[in-house]
């Protein structure tokens, strides 16, 4: 690390990694419900825990995105982080909303509405507390000599997600709409805007990893959030299929839904290519492990398996089924978790000075976690696939499908166990790294 | 090749451009949803049952619109699936609908609340959803044809309204509980009486939860029943 401040990224991480921990529980409490073993109904209803599944899922990715930025840009900036404190402040913040939010939800207190349930006057601080986030990061940028594409595209990806916040703020009293204005927020974040975060935080790793020359990989950077904002915006329709909107979203959400998966393409061939034709071997693999395994993963879970069922003649009879938990359960752990594990894989021996990554621990941290997410996403497909038939199909009673495909939520929760073991090896090998030490800081 | 300042240029302008018609394609969506949503129908019943649902987070189980979690059945048709007498009464104690099943929680909901969530969902129903749910097209093509189509008179409305959801008639209806097309044989009219009265007296534990019928609509239920033979 080059600035002593860089170091409050560690805050971030270790929030990151604690409320993932916490989200693996939430799902575990899922899958038994759904295996038929829905034992702490009285306590925590399936919806609470669901809710509390998905909101810890944004919350920690949200935490691991800001460590990276506070990492990433006073580096790329060249000078110190504007306030080391406002950031300390802006990190104790963001987990007091987060706190209140999990507690709240555990006793109804939520908006019911999909991804979205955190309760209003907690958004107004989720709000203030991003805009302390986007200005400290953003005075550190614009009081430095020299910004770099890679700081740019990082800084604008986060501006633009903390905007897109608002439309998911407004009350509609037409579902219709209401629905219509969510999407705005989730699609355009995760479809849209964090592909810049992503973007952003992987060419900053692939310069640092690959050693190949910052001009070529920032090119492609451009290009590659370009084809992600010429499929992204308009792919929004595919959520406009079937919720009251006009007949013609079923064209263009088909058509540009499906070049979605090319903007996931450019980003695993462009991760793989620079590994492959970078000269400087850099110490830690395992950083470049997750960094390609990221841009892979996201083209498979993200490009191919959305893709799958995206077009119109397919979603109209996959849509609100487990096809869509098997697409999003990949889509996020290879486009974001795996980005925020290669992110705080590359910084910890950074910001520590030691370098905890050649041991087993690491490596199997990371083929453990994958082979499990991989398994889930399998028993997913299949839990999901036989629900179409049996209910959307031949018309079978909604429980009786329920209950036919609960042998396959046992084989989800046994690669889940992989994943869970996997994460807490990551965890461990997070632990053993210990805190940021000065004696780290030095010119890069 | 590309130089960057081509690449930079493909980003910024390929993003105003899609983003111009993303929002003009807003704009036109806007205003023409209302024979789409049917807007004049938005009343305030169905208003606050939109807001039950959402202080509720049924969506945290259910989906509409496709939308939501999938624990808990599709309910974008479930007025026209199950019917709004039905509803009324499974929303009471949902559980007695479903003994021994996946449980839903009970909330206590005040019989304005539950016509509220119901006009909501009614609301739903109407809406122009490009078709969806579809029908399922897999369905085994089997005519039923009623064999004893004429030896009785027509159900009264609560038995279509509600029994048939556990109860089968002529081949029609739920499996969970026995088919009533003989029960006039076997039962007197004082037994059918007491027994829909309130079934988990006469005896404990069954699937069959107490529907608090009115008198008048047990005796029409339990007259009907009697000519089944």
């Amino acid at each position: 690390m080059k600035f002593r401040s860089q170091r409050v990224a560690y805050l971030f991480f270790a929030t990151s990694l604690a409320l993932f921990v916490l989200q693996i529980i939430f799902g575990f409490i899922m899958g038994f419900a759904h295996m038929g073993y829905d034992v702490l109904h009285e306590i925590i209803p399936f919806n609470a825990a669901r809710t509390s599944h998905i909101n810890l899922l944004v919350l920690w990715l949200l935490s691991g995105f800001m460590g990276a930025a506070y990492y990433i840009v006073p580096e790329e900036a060249d000078r110190k982080l504007y306030s080391e404190k406002l950031a300390v402040l802006q990190w104790a913040a963001l987990v007091i909303v987060g706190v209140i939010a999990l507690i709240g939800f555990q006793f109804g207190w939520w908006e019911g509405r999909k991804f979205l349930e955190i309760p209003r006057p907690l958004d107004y601080l989720v709000v203030i507390d991003v805009l302390l986030f986007i200005f400290n990061i953003g005075m550190t940028a614009l009081r430095s000599e020299r910004f770099t594409t890679t700081g740019s595209v990082l800084l604008l990806g986060l501006t633009a997600a903390a905007l897109l916040y608002l439309p998911g703020m407004i009350t509609f009293e037409s579902q219709v709409i209401d629905s219509y204005f969510r999407w705005w927020v989730v699609h355009l974040w995760v479809e849209g805007v964090w592909e810049l975060i992503m973007g952003g935080i992987m060419a900053y790793l692939l310069i640092k990893l690959t050693g190949i020359d910052r001009e070529v990989i920032e090119k492609w950077l451009y290009i590659i959030v370009g084809f992600t904002f010429l499929s992204g915006i308009l792919g929004t329709g595919h959520h406009y299929y079937y919720i009251g909107a006009p007949e013609y979203w079923l064209i263009v959400g088909g058509v540009f839904s499906a070049l979605e998966p090319l903007a996931f393409l450019g980003m695993a061939l462009y991760a793989v290519t620079m590994a492959r034709r970078g000269g400087m071997r850099h110490p830690n693999r395992i950083a470049l492990f997750w960094t390609v395994g990221c841009g892979v993963m996201s083209f498979v879970g993200a490009g191919f398996l959305g893709f799958a069922h995206t077009l119109p003649q397919v979603n109209l009879w996959t849509h609100g089924t487990l096809i869509t938990a098997m697409h999003g359960h990949m889509a996020f752990w290879g486009a974001y978790v795996m980005l925020v594990l290669g992110m705080i894989s590359y910084a910890m021996p950074q910001m520590t000075g030691r370098k905890l990554f050649d041991g087993w621990v690491p490596e199997w941290a990371f083929w453990t976690s994958n082979v499990g997410m991989i398994g889930m996403t399998g028993a997913f497909a299949v839990a999901g696939i036989a629900q179409v038939y049996m209910e959307r199909k031949i018309g079978m009673d909604f429980l009786a499908v329920q209950e036919a495909i609960e042998v396959h939520f046992a084989g989800l929760i046994l690669a889940a166990c992989l994943l869970t073991l996997g994460v807490l090896m990551f965890v461990w090998n997070f632990i053993q790294y210990g805190v940021p030490s000065d004696e780290a800081i030095r010119d890069s | 090749m590309l130089s960057k300042s081509q690449a930079r240029l493909f980003f910024i302008g390929g993003t105003i451009f899609f983003s111009t018609i993303f929002i003009l394609l807003t704009v036109d969506t806007v205003a023409n949803i209302d024979p789409r949503q049917h807007t004049e129908n938005l009343t305030k019943s169905v208003i606050h049952g939109k807001q039950i649902w959402e202080a509720e987070n049924c969506m945290g189980c259910h989906t509409i619109l496709g939308e939501g979690a999938y624990y808990a059945p599709e309910l974008t048709k479930v007025v026209d699936r199950r019917g709004k007498e039905w509803i009324s009464v499974f929303l009471r104690d949902p559980e007695a609908m479903f003994p021994g099943q996946r449980r839903m929680v009970k909330y206590d909901f005040s019989d304005q609340d539950i016509e509220d969530v119901i006009a909501f969902l009614a609301w739903i129903g109407e809406i122009d959803t490009n078709g969806f749910p579809p029908e399922p097209d897999l369905m085994p093509a089997t005519t039923i044809t009623s064999v004893a189509a004429t030896s009785a008179s027509e159900p009264p409305a609560y038995f279509n309204n509600v029994c048939v959801a556990c109860h089968a008639f002529q081949g029609n209806g739920g499996n969970v509980g026995p088919a009533l097309d003989s029960v006039g044989q076997r039962y007197t009219r004082n037994e059918l009486d007491l027994w829909l009265a309130d079934p988990p007296s006469v005896k404990p534990g069954t699937a069959m939860p107490n529907l608090n019928l009115s008198d008048a609509t047990r005796t029409e239920l339990v007259e009907w029943l009697l000519t089944l033979k």
